[in-house]
């Protein structure tokens, strides 16, 4: 029994050379940043046995020591990027080591947490050659040596109270005690030349002091919570700057400025992992130009130095000299497109001038029009393009547009003019653009709902661009249908209009009416105010699609659209991140979403729970566009973003380094907090995975993919619990159940797109009153009728029964009962022929069992649970977990694991003459851990698997009614709470979950 | 200690308001006291990490009014400030330094105590190995200054977390004392990994003269204590097997006290 895949904090992490290596629990993992910027593993083995890597350091010949806990263990680095199998000889002292230092290469130190210096010799069989204190031994949290050479070695002590205790090794004397912090001091550093020190600590602040004198020189505040890491830029030409990294899962980047005692934020890099904690970062600002952070999710992240992006910003004063024409007073820019190919962008103004900017040249200049062209822009001009035939499109305030087509900035572009007769002397509110396949068309929307839509139609071709057709579409009878995306469905021939409020028109274009009829209107399809971009993402099936819908409130989904133009929401998700713009599914299948959070703009990977770029422009514009380059078009860009800030004009332009390869994530994690339930699909899916969902103390809920290797793959991260997670269980292989606090409890829906799930809150149960404060602590169902029964269990002593009509998504109350006064912890439902029970598990240690048979009825009023037939103690405090085995139809093995350590199997006995159940006691392990015991799942037929709090995961087998423990082996995984277990051809794999996840088998 | 909306809703809580603790903590002790009739001829305590006070209030009640001894002694030690109690020294230091053993050790003036308590816990960082080994640090300095100044025969009860080590310390804790066990009260909440252990017939190491010196650390200190803890091997080998112990659980306090777990 063994660990397959191990996901869980990351404590420590080096770079060296062209290579990262990182301590990810107990496991060393190697990885090397390749010239063209691709990063692969080249070492990962667990090198500890139980601790965790909490530190680092390599000497300059090459010699790796990596410590953590008591240990320590020394590696060549040539070994390990040789690919040769090597052992480690994990090595220890007797306290906790706070780091290392190479004093030479025959040399090393070791500070422990008691502010001690072992001084030990490496070559000549780990001799102790010293022991050196500066005789102030107090408790430390943090701390560093410093060689500034072999002779002068300096330690920097970080205490649990306020102190710095910084001291000299050879003259074993204390030359500063610095007690600005409040509070224990987690990171603390001298620089390499000696000549400043900069220390973090819980106040939440950065202080810098000047080596010599002591004296605190300035200070950095920002950061929202704990900080625990803190690093030197190397390269000080440019000033002198810091990096640190903390609880509050951001990065930031200072520069001290001489004389000023605060220290100056240059770069926040917020999310940088999920939940909570930066645990360890690195930088190097000279080689590979990088910071790399590594989190309690245990993500591991390449951070760019070199590339933030580049802003240019043009005032209108600049853009008229330049274009040599005068605007008007009060003139501003009304739109702008960009033709990517020609690297041209063209800006039209209040004023009907259209103005062409050349990127490359950075010259600009205006478009001739006659005095009657501009004058129909006059105050008007909506823009469109079509990039890939450098085609724009303005529509004037009555829909006339005119048509440019462009071949380059010197060359006039062609120039055609398409009336507008519908409208009369109604006004545009709208005007859009598509290209599907070899189809051009352009959309006019006029608030008076008596007009109609105009769709109209182009083709391109070697006379150039032709209209083809104009299509009249009846309008949604409503008065506030104000269009804000559209999309075209080639296949179907479909066209799906999206407006304010949430709503969506659906056209059949194969309708030959001269006027065609609107299909399906779906109003308010979700709560929030506006629908900001919709996208279609498939239409393999014909006359079916699916939208990804984004609503401007941080909510996304995945529509389904059928024949009948109906529409089903088969994912919904909302981010917590400010308003959502846009966003579309990238070429590796991944979710991008892009919009405004305070004063900045972002561009989010969804699916990877990154942030690509961010850049400030003041808030949430009315003109923007972002651009995203696609990779052939050569131009090292990945997105452009232009936005009108201050009525200037802005364009910021991003290239991220590691785009390309997994946007700089060399390590997948999970959550970021502690994982509260593990539980896996009862179906093996045809690429041979099996659905995986976690749920988590931070509320949030994972669906991924366990893989037949033991890897699981992050699919999607659910935000809709608002309380920290109880349970989380498959019901089938459609529908999922979560509990929480606050009387939480949902019921999800999973359905599958080409073998990936789609996930949606399918039903909530209301919670009983306004202000609801009680935790489902457990819940259970079966099959019953037309959906199930369910049975949850609250902490505050009551259980409910309910059917679940799954057609209607509705719950009805059929019986509730209340145990005693103590918190339930876990409920089992048992159907034995037509009878139903109830088992329960509680904080007083007892098992209990109801039968429930006579209270289950869908017709009659609410009843209530009182048949009692089982009351026994099985444990003497909290009976934590419980696992239910069917022998048959008539008996059931009982496990459960207790607060007071204790594992029991009994029997549970159904007497078909008497028709009673019969509990016994077979088998009384009292320790069978050496701390609580969280949790049991089957493994196989003869045995299962217990986790407990000791981190050690136990496997019994329990034939003959006996308990037996066939192997006990440590995980990395703290706060063990929780493991399922599945199988792959036959062979089982455990997840087991806590501060972080592993699977194993 | 924060006292957010939930905690008010704690049975515990309510009851502990209505009997003038100032703390829920206060059943702990009492319940354990109920169990293991620690308060049985005491006279002088040392009442570690004491702040805000309920366990001290309890240890005042109960050495002063109920078994009226004038002469009781009781010393209360906490990082923070804590609002005086009649007939109870109050120290605002870190129990982990050898400064503060010593003052405690002063005040008692080469008496013995009759009962070391210490409901210490760190602020957790989150990262759990080093909040399981501050922890540690925690008992390890009350163990450190029992064995300076318990009397034979007397008891120590600590706060422990019941993680991935916890068996190191049971078998430590059982070469000093003749019962070891792991006990957890019905007021501290099921769910939480708290417990108590409780240490009972103290037996000084024989030929271990325990000395406080203010420039040993905790371990240094313990160093020929003999107590089954592991010591730096001649070549830094990794000590593997370590001697484990599981110490006996009990629960305490009555059923009928509630659960914690069921009101918050
Ligand atoms: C749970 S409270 C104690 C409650 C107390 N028994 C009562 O009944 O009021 C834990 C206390 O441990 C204290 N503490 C933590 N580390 C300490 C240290 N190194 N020295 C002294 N006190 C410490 C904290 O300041 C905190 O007040």
């Amino acid at each position: 029994f063994h660990a397959l895949k191990h996901y869980g904090p990351v404590t420590s992490l080096k770079i060296h050379e062209n290579y990262i290596l990182a301590g990810n629990g107990s496991i060393l993992k190697v990885f090397k940043i390749e010239k063209n910027e691709k990063t692969r593993v080249v070492y990962s083995e667990r090198v500890l046995k139980r601790n965790k890597i909490h530190s680092i350091v390599i000497s300059s010949e090459g010699k790796v020591c990596i410590s953590g806990g008591r240990s320590f263990a020394m590696i060549n680095f040539a070994d390990l990027i040789s690919n040769k199998q090597f052992a480690v000889i994990e090595r220890a002292i007797n306290e906790w080591i706070i780091t290392t230092e190479f004093l030479n290469e025959n040399t090393l130190l070791i500070l422990n947490s008691h502010n001690t210096i072992y001084k030990i010799d490496i070559i000549n069989n780990f001799k102790l050659i010293d022991k050196i204190h500066c005789n102030e031994k107090s408790i430390l949290y943090s701390g560093s040596i410093r060689k500034i050479n072999e002779n002068k070695i300096i330690i920097a002590a970080g205490t649990v109270m306020n102190g710095c205790i910084i001291w000299e090794l050879n003259s074993r004397t204390m030359l500063h005690n610095l007690t600005d912090h409040e509070g224990s001091i987690f990171g603390v550093k001298i620089d390499n030349k000696g000549q400043y020190i900069i220390s973090c600590s819980d106040d939440r602040s950065i202080k810098l002091y000047d080596f010599q004198s002591g004296n605190l020189l300035a200070s950095g505040w920002g950061h929202g919570s704990r900080i625990w890491n803190l690093e030197f830029f190397q390269d000080t030409s440019n000033g002198f700057k810091i990096m640190s990294a903390g609880e509050d899962c951001t990065m930031r980047i200072w520069q001290y400025l001489p004389n000023q005692d605060i220290l100056q934020q240059l770069q926040l890099w917020e999310d940088c992992h999920r939940g909570k904690h930066i645990w360890s970062a690195d930088i190097d600002d000279i080689n590979l130009k990088l910071c790399v952070s590594g989190g309690a999710d245990g993500k591991i992240r390449l951070h760019d130095l070199s590339n933030r992006g580049k802003l240019n910003n043009y005032t209108l004063n600049y853009l008229s000299q330049q274009a040599n024409i005068s605007f008007k007073k009060n003139e501003i820019i009304k739109s702008f497109v960009e033709l990517q190919s020609l690297g041209l962008l063209i800006i039209i103004t209040s004023g009907g001038h259209i103005i062409l900017f050349d990127q490359e040249s950075h010259q600009f200049k205006s478009l001739e029009l006659s005095s009657d062209e501009s004058n129909k822009f006059e105050g008007f001009g909506l823009m469109q393009s079509f990039n890939d035939i450098n085609v724009v499109a303005v529509s004037s305030i009555h829909g006339e547009i005119l048509i440019l087509e462009f071949t380059s900035f010197n060359i006039p572009p062609k120039k055609t003019w398409i009336n507008n007769d519908i409208l009369g002397k109604n006004k545009v509110t709208n005007f859009m653009a598509q290209c599907i396949g070899d189809t051009y068309y352009l959309f006019i929307d006029c608030p008076n709902s008596k007009i109609p839509f105009i769709l109209k139609t182009f083709k391109y071709n070697s006379q150039g661009f032709q209209l083809e057709n104009t299509l009249l579409l009846e309008q949604p009878q409503q008065t506030s249908f104000t269009t804000t995306d559209m999309s075209i469905d080639l296949k179907n021939n479909w066209l799906i209009v999206a407006s304010r409020y949430v709503s969506l028109a659906i056209y059949d274009l194969n309708s030959t009416e001269r006027l065609i009829p609107l299909s399906k209107l779906h109003k308010k399809i979700s709560a929030g105010d506006s629908i900001t971009s919709i996208s279609i993402i498939e239409s393999s099936i014909p006359q079916e699609i699916i939208l990804l819908t984004i609503v401007r409130d941080g909510i996304y989904m995945y529509i389904r659209i059928n024949e009948t133009f109906d529409i089903n929401i088969i994912h919904k998700n909302n981010i917590s991140r400010g308003f959502i713009e846009g966003g579309y599914i990238d070429n590796n299948n991944e979710l991008i979403l892009y919009g405004f959070k305070s004063s900045s703009f972002y561009i989010w990977n969804e699916t990877k729970q990154i942030e690509l770029t961010n850049v400030l422009c003041g808030g949430a514009n009315r003109l923007w566009k972002v651009i995203k380059y696609n990779e052939d078009q050569h131009q090292m860009i990945d997105y452009k973003f232009l936005f009108i800030n201050k009525s200037e004009l802005n364009i910021f332009t991003f290239q991220g380094r590691f785009i390309k390869d997994n946007y700089g994530l060399i390590n997948e994690g999970t959550h970021g907090r502690e994982i509260r339930d593990v539980t896996i699909s009862p179906e093996l899916l045809s690429d041979n995975s099996r659905l995986i969902m976690t749920a988590s103390e931070d509320t949030t809920l994972n669906l991924s993919k366990l893989l037949c290797d033991g890897s699981i793959k992050n699919i999607w991260n659910l935000n809709r619990h608002v309380s920290g997670l109880q349970k989380i269980k498959f019901f089938n292989n459609k529908y999922i159940g979560s509990s929480a606090a606050n009387e939480e409890f949902f019921i999800w829906k999973i359905e599958m797109i080409n073998n990936n799930p789609v996930i949606r809150e399918y039903s909530r149960l209301q919670p009983s009153n306004d202000n609801p404060d009680v935790r489902i602590m457990d819940f259970d169902s079966i099959p019953y009728y037309n959906g199930l029964l369910i049975a949850t269990a609250y902490s505050n002593s009551d259980i409910k029964v309910w059917y679940f009509d799954i057609n209607n998504a509705k719950f009805q109350l059929i019986c509730q009962g209340t145990y005693s006064t103590f918190c339930i912890l876990n409920i089992t439902m048992l159907q034995i022929d037509n009878h139903y029970f109830i088992q329960i598990g509680s904080t007083d240690g007892y098992l209990t069992i109801y039968d429930i048979s006579q209270s289950i009825g869908l017709s009659s009023p609410v009843r209530t649970i009182s048949q009692m037939i089982i009351k026994q103690k099985l444990h003497q405090n909290a009976l934590k977990a419980i696992y239910i085995k069917p022998i048959n139809s008539y008996t059931f093995k009982v496990f459960t694991g207790g607060d007071d350590n204790a594992l029991i199997l009994g029997e549970l006995v159904y007497n078909q003459s008497n028709e009673s159940l019969q509990f016994n006691i077979l088998s009384f392990i009292e320790d069978a851990a050496s701390s609580t015991i969280t949790s049991i799942s089957n493994y196989d037929d003869n045995t299962i698997i217990v986790t407990s709090v000791d981190q050690i995961i136990r496997k019994w087998i329990h034939t003959n009614n006996e308990l037996q423990c066939l192997a006990a082996t440590y995980t990395t995984v703290a706060d063990t709470g929780c493991c399922d277990t599945t199988t792959f051809n036959d062979q089982s794999i455990t997840v087991i979950g806590g501060a972080g996840l592993s699977t194993w088998k | 200690m924060g006292k957010s909306s939930k905690d008010k809703r704690d049975i515990y809580y309510r009851r502990a308001k209505e009997q003038g603790w100032r703390a829920r903590s206060a059943f702990k002790l009492l319940q354990l006291n109920e169990e293991f009739q620690l308060f049985k001829d005491i006279k002088r305590v040392v009442d570690l990490c004491a702040a805000p006070g309920s366990w001290s209030q309890v240890l005042s009640r109960e050495l002063f009014e109920n078994q009226n001894h004038s002469d009781a002694k009781i010393v209360a030690v906490d990082l923070q400030p804590m609002t005086p109690i009649e007939g109870v020294t109050t120290i605002q230091a870190d129990i982990t330094h050898p400064k503060t053993l010593q003052t405690i050790l002063d005040i008692f003036g080469g008496e013995p105590a009759d009962f070391v308590c210490s409901d210490g816990a760190p602020d957790v960082t989150g990262l759990h190995d080093l909040d399981e080994y501050i922890q540690a640090q925690l008992i390890l300095s009350a163990l450190q200054l029992t064995t300076c100044i318990l009397k034979p025969g007397g008891s120590f009860v600590a706060k422990i977390f019941r993680g991935r080590d916890i068996d190191l310390l049971y078998s430590q804790l059982s070469y000093l004392f003749e019962r070891v066990i792991c006990a957890k009260p019905r007021s501290s909440r099921g769910t939480s990994l708290e417990a108590f252990i409780v240490c009972m017939g103290y037996k000084p190491r024989p030929g271990w003269n325990p000395k406080l010196e203010l420039n040993k650390s905790t371990e240094e200190f313990f160093e020929d204590s003999n107590i089954g803890k592991s010591y730096n091997l001649e070549h830094f080998e990794l000590p593997d097997p370590e001697e484990r112990k599981i110490a006996k659980f009990i629960a305490c306090g009555d059923l009928q006290d509630g659960d914690s777990d069921a009101t918050y």
